[in-house]
């Protein structure tokens, strides 16, 4: 007990917010890898009040006002409570020996300690130095509520069947109580900084892209991202919020992030692009993770707006996105359309869990595009007319529809789907009429008539 | 106490017995349900008491309400528990203070329980001034049910669970949560809560003094109302006592009796009564007839009802087998014909969980369903779920497999496979693409209009968007204001494609701005 108590005089006297934090983390410092268990063991249910309160309240060094050193005796005996719950579900996961809702009950505990911490900040006994702290209480609320949800599961399975008298069988599918309880905890700290009216020296404002990037993250895992609209929505709404750029950069590549994927899911292609960059350009060199997540979404969105494919260096320092985006690149390149096809088909598991899978089949209009590309490339020149020269030639771009399909039967492979003349028309309109293609198609005359302005017959490729 | 209550015994009036030493009352009449139908406001404390209290306060201490033997002291010391204790229950309202008994005659009760003699006899010549204090609600749970004439009074005490029972049925909703009925809770937890919400209003207005009785009274007074019950047939339905607080919460399945093959559908506001509910056997024939009847009349209103009916049964009986699949599969594939998404979505999302439980059925038929259904509303989030849950043997089948198709034929623009696969749906997959199939004819429209130049034939529209013939597609075009856009050529009629790209484009934007979504799944 000495040892927290050594650290949390340390922290409140160096006013070191994280510091503060650590003193109340339920995962023991590397350096005293017991210090959890010393913990627990030093008191009990019966003493814990009394001895925290003569290691807070009563200590000249610290001097706290009282509301204050009573409000962290209300912390640390909850705390002292969480850790006794935590420690008896990790000793029984060890043994192997799990009791029913054990992991609810450290949810419970810990949701105690996360509430006095909102309690005392709502009500301004803790000064805003001291936000890491709830930091640190959201972070785990999410991960004990993630535990407890995934030990009711084990337990129940994820339907519950009515034993009222509803009209009807089912009562709920796919339960994640405890972590749309920790969602609704993590909105409290997160209004609780964004309302913050205290002047912006000293104001938890400044915890709000902390906590709001806590709340994306538990929306995503909930699979309620229309949630995380809201968020946004409301940090917009704040006129008197200090630049995004004023925040440690943590915080403003993670929010970046998920403000890019929020909008790649609405597919708003162009936000997506705009904040997945900014996030990409600010991560930090050495967070690989980070940055592979970037990447993730970042390379089929440019595929979407710019028709652009990652470079085998881009990719490099990524074997698992080199794994997951390289023979989709490849084909798309190529103008395969029967590799495409295939290999959408054999990434399509890790695709969905991404959620990058309908996206990345939009990648077919390129794949398309890139083999029509080549048939009128292989169309060769008009033949030059009378005074004419090399310089003014031009491509032959009356195009017979016969041709494409013929490049689509290659393209699709010998074994591959045959396309009717009518899908071949159907396929080349499409391109038209997403811009791919400039031109049109002459039915009467079975000809595909493309622009004669160099360069924009497939716009943006040279020709 | 010991007379069995096997007589209705709230029908009449008792005989009010020479003795009793208990002031007169206003009136018999059992009271209105009007009267005791408001709802317990919440009621400020410490601020006026209402006139009903004040007037009955009056009452208690009037001359001629006297009973010798019962102190001035123990008459305010009662006085104040009675109103004290309805205030803290917010029924200072409720409680018509008119006839409600007055204190001496509580006190006359403590005594007779405390000497536990037949106070018939005794309550009133015994002098001992005993002030045991049984809180209110006791009294009341104890007099109402007293199976002696000479308690009946309390029938009047329109204060606890007895206002209840005198109200009929449609009125008895309104006690408690009126809507309750009508949330679907979106999880345990939260219907959890309600429960027990309702279950701490129950505590406190009924269960409160039955725990000071011994288990042994509880005992009796349980087999006392399983006896009243066969009454609840009684002529008058408002007289039947109904013991809600029995059994409202208890979630044990009922067994059903009823031979009736078919029954309307009523929404259940309380555990239903064995008799009107259809054991399985006879649902299982209730099906059979459904299904003839619905061959041969197509009578949608009352299908539907009978089939909420039956599903009804199913839950209250804890049904859960391939009967119960089969059930509400063929109500979704009639409300799927009728256009009716709500019901539809409903038994989707039922059959989901059944699915689940692997209770057989046809999982693949409406994973079909459920792939077309999330096309029409276009929601990618869910799409994708879906697609993360597909297992290699789900693609393989027939309808899941086609439903991949129209989607990836959508995603990719592929109109032309798109129609071929809406002319080719199995089972009834074509009801779900109908709802999408108009927005999806002005997609291709918009992208036709924007690629070929300078027309196409209506011929080749007709082949091209599925229609039944040239003369419907001319019908789709001049719905959407493309009648100008015609011209006749050569025996043809041709679509001016050139100048159409504006007009399809627009419809398109609107079509797909606005999903119509009933009933989520």
């Amino acid at each position: 007990m000495e040892e927290v108590f050594a650290d949390f005089r340390r922290a409140i006297t160096e006013g070191d917010g994280y510091g503060l934090a650590a003193t109340i983390s339920p995962i023991a410092p590397e350096h005293d890898a017991g210090r959890l268990y010393a913990f627990f063991r030093s008191s009990n249910a019966h003493q814990i009040d009394g001895d925290i309160r003569y290691a807070v309240k009563y200590n000249d060094t610290l001097r706290l006002p009282r509301p204050e050193s009573s409000a962290w005796n209300e912390v640390f005996v909850s705390y002292w409570k969480a850790v006794g719950e935590i420690l008896a579900a990790e000793e029984a996961t060890n043994q192997g020996r799990m009791r029913d809702a054990q992991w609810n009950r450290v949810y419970d505990a810990w949701k105690d300690v996360a509430n006095t911490l909102i309690k005392y900040h709502i009500s301004g006994v803790f000064p805003a130095w001291t936000i890491p702290c709830l930091y640190l209480a959201g972070k785990y609320l999410r991960t004990f509520a993630i535990k407890a949800d995934e030990q009711s599961a084990r337990v129940k399975g994820n339907v519950t069947f009515n034993a009222g008298y509803q009209d009807d069988v089912v009562s709920s599918i796919g339960k994640n109580e405890k972590l749309e309880d920790a969602a609704r905890q993590l909105n409290r700290m997160f209004a609780l900084c964004l309302g913050d009216r205290a002047p912006i020296e000293d104001s938890r404002k400044w915890g709000t892209y902390y906590t709001a990037n806590l709340l994306f993250k538990t929306h995503f895992k909930l699979n309620s991202i229309n949630l995380s609209k809201n968020i946004i929505r409301s940090i917009q709404a704040q006129v008197d919020m200090p630049p995004l750029e004023a925040f440690p950069k943590s915080h403003q590549v993670t929010f970046k992030y998920y403000v890019g994927v929020v909008a790649f899911l609405q597919e708003d292609y162009v936000q997506a692009e705009k904040n997945l960059t900014e996030a990409w350009e600010l991560c930090h060199k050495d967070a690989q993770k980070n940055q592979e997540l970037i990447l993730t979404y970042l390379i089929p969105c440019r595929l979407i707006t710019q028709h652009t494919l990652p470079t085998t260096a881009l990719l490099s320092p990524y074997p698992r996105l080199q794994a997951l985006f390289s023979p989709v690149a490849a084909c798309i390149k190529r103008g395969d359309l029967a590799g495409f096809d295939a290999a959408l088909v054999a990434g399509e598991d890790e695709f969905v869990k991404r959620r990058i899978y309908l996206t990345l089949e939009r990648g077919r209009d390129v794949t398309l595009r890139n083999l029509l590309r080549k048939v009128f490339l292989a169309g060769g020149y008009e033949p030059l007319k009378e005074g004419q020269t090399e310089a003014d030639r031009i491509r032959r771009t009356r195009i017979p529809i016969s041709e494409f399909a013929a490049a689509l039967k290659l393209g699709m492979g010998v074994d591959g789907q045959v396309l009717e003349d009518d899908e071949v028309e159907c396929m080349i309109a499409n391109m038209i009429y997403k811009n791919l293609m400039k031109g049109y198609i002459s039915r009467e005359r079975a000809m595909v008539v493309l622009s004669k302005n160099a360069g924009m017959a497939f716009p943006g490729t040279g020709v | 106490m010991s007379t069995p209550a096997a007589v209705p015994w709230r029908q009449q009036p008792p005989p009010t017995p020479a003795y009793t030493a208990v002031p007169p009352r206003r009136t018999f009449a059992r009271p209105e349900p009007e009267q005791s139908a408001p709802e317990p406001k919440p009621t400020p404390r410490k601020v006026d008491w209402p006139q009903g209290v004040r007037e009955y306060v009056q009452r208690s201490f009037a001359p001629e309400a006297t009973v010798p033997g019962i102190e001035r002291e123990d008459m305010e010391k009662k006085l104040k528990q009675i109103i004290s204790e309805a205030a803290e229950n917010n029924t200072l309202l409720a409680v018509d203070w008119n006839s409600y008994p007055l204190p001496q005659h509580f006190i006359l009760q403590d005594r007779k329980m405390a000497l536990g003699v037949d106070a018939n006899k005794t309550a009133w010549t015994n002098g001992s001034t005993s002030d045991r204090v049984i809180p209110l609600n006791g009294h009341t749970n104890n007099v109402s049910l007293s199976p002696s004439p000479k308690k009946r009074k309390s029938c009047d005490v329109p204060l606890t669970e007895p206002v209840d029972d005198n109200q009929p049925p449609w009125r008895k909703t309104n006690n408690r949560n009126v809507f309750e009925d009508r949330i679907t809770y979106a999880n345990q937890g939260q219907a959890d809560r309600v429960d027990k919400r309702q279950r701490k209003n129950q505590d406190t207005i009924a269960g409160k003094g039955s725990s000071k009785f011994p288990q042994a009274e509880l005992e009796k007074r349980k087999q006392r109302f399983q006896l009243a019950k066969p009454t609840s047939q009684s002529p008058h339905p408002w007289a039947s006592p109904r013991d809600d607080s029995e059994n409202e919460f208890s979630a044990g399945p009922v067994v059903g009796t009823c031979q009736d093959l078919e029954k309307k559908y009523f929404r259940l506001t309380a555990p239903p009564k064995p008799h009107t509910v259809r054991p399985l056997p006879v649902l299982e024939k209730t099906l059979e007839l459904l299904k003839t009847k619905w061959r041969n009349e197509n009578n949608y209103g009352y299908i539907c009802d009978q089939f909420k009916s039956l599903r009804q049964d199913l839950t209250v009986q804890h049904i859960k087998n391939e009967f119960t699949v089969t059930v509400y599969e063929i109500h979704a594939r009639i409300a799927l014909e009728k256009g009716d998404m709500g019901e539809y979505n409903q038994c989707q999302t039922q059959l989901r969980a059944l699915y689940s439980q692997k209770l057989g059925g046809h999982p693949e038929e409406f994973l079909a369903y459920r792939i077309l259904y999330f096309i029409h509303t276009c929601n990618r989030t869910d799409m994708n779920d879906v697609l993360a849950d597909l297992t290699p043997a789900d693609r393989r089948h027939h309808a899941v497999k086609h439903a991949l198709d129209v989607r990836s034929a959508l995603a990719l623009g592929n109109y032309h496979r798109f129609f071929r696969l809406y002319l080719d749906s199995p089972n009834m997959g074509a009801y779900l693409m109908d709802m999408f199939i108009e927005r999806e004819r002005l997609a291709a429209l918009a992208n036709i209009c924007k690629a070929y130049k300078p027309d196409v034939k209506i011929r080749f529209l007709t082949e091209e968007l599925g229609f039944e013939s040239d003369s419907d597609c001319i019908e789709f075009l001049c719905e959407h204001n493309a009648q100008d856009l015609l011209k006749e050529a050569d025996g043809d009629v041709r679509l001016l494609t050139g100048k159409a790209g504006l007009l399809f484009e627009t419809l398109r934007g609107a079509a797909f701005s606005k999903v119509d979504i009933k009933g989520q799944i």
